[in-house]
């Protein structure tokens, strides 16, 4: 006779010696997880698939079925656990989507939609890990490592080859190759390791085919999974609007001007987008500076300079909601590439050594704005009412927002609509 | 032959030796070179970065050369407020250290480190392996000028070495009433059965902390099926503000390897371990001694007692410096010569332990205890007949009487505070940073399982401490002892060390408590181990217990930026000063 266990109200046999999230799967039943997979021994660290078991919170992953267990995990309380583990993981490394190889085909990335993650509302780390590309075919970026340590199960379990190594502990903890020089080159490892090809996110990619594939016709572009619709966080309430217009305003800070570009493919609606919005400060029309405050500020690029500060506070201090739009308005982006690097090498390659530079030196024209010596987040300098991510987000998910906000609605966005490539 | 050769000889080539070989090496020649590595993997037949993980994992294994003298100075909140600021300030201006702790030379290196142990004699450094106690100031500066003049640690003054223990109260066990071979003659007449009953009616429970039941630990592991079994010595007193194990270590290690050997017979063990973390070198010693003399007396080794057919012997394995490896199965890890990682539980070690074999690991107090229960009965501890146990206390701080106490279970803090002569006392953390922050107000809770749970440590805090600088030092401490295994530990503790450094400096906003409690709860519930569960409580409890403490460093905003603006300015500010400047 089978026996069974209760998952969110969904009895599920199993067979003896399967764990909880063997069970599930089986079953058909998704409990999010990084490290766990089919082919491999249960490592239980990324703890995503913690489940509520008898009232126990234990990682399924690594815990027996056993018959007459209650598990919940499709929880409110226990996703926005998981939403933080996954902010976590995204502040630890450089996970800059919008530059990935594997954006589409990540895991985490697809963790984040289906946890309904819109924020990494945590300080970024932004780590400076050596990247190895050492070998012919395969590259081994650090930064994007998550530590779910299936590279290493894989080398061991599969190929018996033992290439990676977890190192270190807390901060300093890193993943080793095993070999003289402690490259990647130097060691056993080839493209037809099963460890070449068990990665989650874009740590170890092969080379050259980073974009056969086109954005938007991947893996979880195709098959997003449960995450149909995503709610984002409660957008704060605006004073009563009685009638009149909204009244927007924009910027750019580090930015490429790309969401901007973004929320004018609106096209034809934007002559509907009038009728109801009043625009203030903004490139999008010529005022420097603010008429009146404002209702909603959408904020597009990352803090990269005191012009940029100054901005974002004058922002805040006018508008009464104000949003992130975008990567590198989310986690710095692209710009944020840059972080980890020293302020004078910074200058010295721009203005100096750099390729093309007529009469170097490095300015001093006190009217210039000084870099700081990290591009930011904005969510770091000033408090940031909501975020839209996507690089650009599309012209629908700013056409959804301001009409959730005329509508006095909480917006509801397609998955289509919320992506952070 | 190299330092290397001679630590592979003398472990026998044996990898699961591998963290004992390194740890040689370390100590004889300050780093372990890249050869030195690649020797150590070729001979043990263990990939390098088996061994670079290691050297990378523990607090005092370098893959750099460290210099002659490795300093290492105990940054635990107790030497913190006995003065450890000025040591480490003399030190790096009497050696000209630079900013990462090393001299011109690079014969000198200076390192911050987590508690060493040293807790009421602070501030307490480590100098090539020796613990060196009261290093204030001046000793700091005599410390400079033996460096300066190439005097080994050796001959340094004996006194700075003589950690001679503090004991300000005793109870059954300090009252040193076992004698050699009692327990283990008695357990044998006992026979299993009877003396696990005996351990059971004494409540004899854990003294690590965690409380567990002694008697059903031992009956699990016999009853695990198995042709071998450990007994292992959990040494590894490494929460902050406990320094009870290495009073029993130095003078009661007749008691434990009793307790050790008793606990073998009960369980039907043959070799057990005595884990005795890398900051108690200085024990270790005369601790091998005893288990010498022991083994000559029949009271280790083969035909314990004369009893034909027993076998019971005990090795000394030494960590490296890692907080986490207290923690039973990361403990075990290390044994095994891996890096200290919690094992996935269940199977618990008392089925499935060292090597797989099913293990009883207990604290040095815990066996001292087993040892006197077997030898005279479960009256030993005074539990039966509805008293309570016995519970060794450390107590540092600001008090006048630091030391060791061995008081009963239920005793109230205000007693223990008379005792040790605390009488401006403000706050006590009980248990370590990973334990609990109480007011002065509460000093009607009482020591128990109950309420004020554990391990031994006590720390007193007077009205001139503020308790978010204590509280901050506890979050850094987890922050660098995580072992970096699950998500929310490795990522929470760095971002609470963040959290706490940006309230302590002046830049907190209530966000940054939602943003706390925040972290706590997930850290709380999906960390893999108690040190992440439990490394978002100081801050925490700081707050709800000491609000003036956050008060005087918060204005009352809802939101401050995540790092210092104007800071981040400055240097392309004065890149740009320089460069106008040279034109």
């Amino acid at each position: 006779m089978s026996q069974t266990i209760e998952i969110d109200g969904v009895t599920v046999a199993f067979v003896e010696g399967q764990t909880i999230m063997q069970a599930a799967e089986d079953a058909g039943i998704f409990i999010p997880h990084l490290c766990y997979h089919t082919d491999y021994s249960a490592n239980a660290s990324c703890k995503l698939c913690t489940c509520r078991v008898n009232g126990r919170q234990v990682s399924s992953c690594s815990t027996l079925a056993a018959s007459g267990q209650i598990v919940e995990s499709n929880t409110e309380a226990l996703n926005s656990e998981r939403r933080v583990l996954t902010q976590m993981l995204f502040v630890e490394g450089n996970h800059h989507c919008p530059s990935c190889e594997q954006s589409g085909n990540c895991v985490l990335q697809n963790m984040a939609h289906r946890l309904e993650m819109t924020a990494l509302t945590f300080p970024n780390f932004y780590p400076g890990r050596p990247t190895d590309a050492s070998h012919p075919d395969i590259l081994l970026n650090r930064d994007r490592c998550i530590y779910c340590e299936l590279c290493v199960r894989a080398s061991h379990e599969t190929d018996q080859k033992d290439v990676f190594c977890i190192s270190g502990r807390a901060e300093n903890k890193s993943l080793a190759v095993n070999s003289p020089t402690g490259l990647l080159a130097d060691s056993d490892f080839t493209a037809d390791d099963a460890a070449a090809d068990v990665c989650p996110v874009g740590a170890l990619i092969r080379k050259r085919e980073g974009f056969a594939t086109p954005i938007g016709e991947r893996e979880y572009d195709l098959h997003p999974g449960q995450a149909a619709r995503i709610r984002p966080p409660t957008l704060p309430p605006l004073p009563p609007l009685a009638g009149r217009k909204i009244r927007i305003a924009t910027c750019s800070l580090a930015g490429c001007f790309g969401c901007h570009m973004s929320l004018l493919d609106i096209d034809e609606r934007l002559i509907d987008l009038v009728e109801w919005v009043q625009f203030d400060r903004t490139p999008l029309r010529d005022p420097k500076d603010f008429e009146a405050d404002c209702d909603i500020g959408l904020i597009e690029g990352g803090v990269c300079n005191t012009e940029n500060v100054e901005t974002l506070r004058a922002f805040r201090k006018r508008c009464k909601v104000l949003i992130a739009v975008g990567a590198c308005a989310i986690n710095g982006g692209v710009p944020s590439m840059r972080n980890g690097i020293d302020v004078r090498e910074l200058l010295e390659t721009s203005y100096v050594d750099g390729l093309g530079v007529d009469n170097p030196g490095i300015p001093t024209d006190p009217e210039l704005p000084h870099i700081l010596e990290n591009v930011s987040p904005i969510h770091e300098v000033v408090k940031v009412d909501y975020f839209l991510p996507g690089c650009p987000p599309p012209a629908d998910a700013f056409w959804h927002i301001l009409d959730s906000i005329v509508r006095e609605a909480q917006p509801d966005l397609p998955y289509d609509l919320m992506h952070f490539d | 032959m190299s330092a290397a050769l001679r630590a592979l000889a003398r472990y026998e080539n044996d990898p699961r030796a591998v963290l004992q070989v390194l740890r040689a090496i370390q100590l004889e020649q300050h780093g372990i070179s890249a050869a030195d590595q690649a020797a150590v993997a070729g001979a043990l037949g263990l990939p390098r970065t088996r061994v670079q993980a290691l050297i990378d994992f523990y607090s005092y294994l370098h893959d750099r050369h460290n210099g002659n003298y490795e300093l290492y100075l105990s940054d635990s909140i107790t030497d913190r407020m006995l003065g450890n600021g000025r040591t480490a300030a003399v030190l790096r201006q009497e050696l000209h250290l630079d900013a990462n702790g090393r001299s011109p030379n690079g014969q000198v290196t200076l390192t911050m480190a987590s508690c060493t142990g040293l807790c009421e004699r602070g501030p307490a450094l480590l100098a090539n392996g020796h613990a060196i106690q009261r290093v204030d100031a001046a000793r700091a500066r005599r410390i400079a000028g033996l460096i300066a003049a190439g005097v080994p640690v050796e001959d340094w003054p004996g006194d700075w070495k003589a950690i001679d223990d503090i004991i300000e109260r005793k109870g059954p066990l300090l009252d040193e009433r076992i004698t050699p071979g009692g327990a283990i003659e008695r357990a044998m007449t006992l026979g299993p059965r009877q003396a696990l009953a005996e351990i059971g009616a004494s409540g004899l429970r854990g003294c690590g902390g965690a409380g567990f039941p002694t008697h059903r630990k031992w009956e699990f592991c016999r009853d695990a099926d198995a042709d071998q079994r450990f007994v292992v010595c959990n040494a590894d007193e490494g929460e902050p503000g406990t320094f009870k194990d290495r009073a029993l270590l130095k003078g009661y290690a007749g008691e434990l390897l009793e307790g050790m050997a008793a606990c073998a017979v009960t369980v039907g063990a043959t070799i057990g371990y005595i884990y005795l973390r890398h900051e108690y070198e200085f024990l270790r010693p005369r601790l091998q001694e005893q288990i010498e003399a022991r083994r000559a007396a029949g009271l280790l080794g083969r035909n314990l007692l004369g009893h034909h057919g027993t076998h019971f012997d005990v090795e000394i394995y030494m960590g490296a410096g890692s907080y986490v490896c207290g923690e039973e199965s990361a403990l075990l890890e290390s044994l095994e010569g891996k890096r200290g990682i919690p094992r996935i539980r269940p199977p618990f070690p008392v089925t499935r332990g060292l090597w797989g074999k099913p293990t009883v690991v207990n604290n040095v107090e815990t066996l001292c205890y087993a040892a006197g229960i077997l030898e005279h009965g479960a009256a030993f501890t005074g539990h039966t007949g509805g008293e309570p146990g016995w519970k060794l206390l450390s107590i540092s701080g600001d008090c006048a009487r630091p030391g060791i106490y061995e008081l009963q279970l239920g005793t109230p803090v205000s007693a223990i505070l008379d005792a040790c002569g605390a009488q401006d006392a403000q706050a006590i953390q009980v248990g370590g940073p990973g334990g609990t922050l109480i007011a002065a107000s509460e000093a009607d809770r009482r020591l128990s399982f109950e309420d004020l749970n554990t391990g031994g440590s006590f720390m007193v805090f007077d009205a001139t401490r503020d308790l978010l600088d204590v509280a901050t030092n506890f979050t850094h401490f987890f922050a660098h002892e995580s072992c970096g295994f699950c998500t929310p530990c490795r990522v929470g503790t760095k971002l609470m060390a963040q959290m706490a450094d940006k309230i302590a400096d002046g830049h907190g906003a209530r966000l940054d408590l939602d943003q706390i409690h925040r972290l706590n709860r997930v850290m709380t519930q999906a960390s893999h181990c108690g040190l992440g569960q439990r490394a978002a409580v100081p801050i925490i409890e700081a707050f709800e217990k000491f609000p003036a403490s956050f008060q005087r460093r918060m204005e009352d905003v809802e939101y401050k930026p995540a790092f210092d603006v104007e800071a981040a300015i400055e240097r392309s500010r004065a890149i740009a000063r320089e460069e106008e400047t040279a034109r």
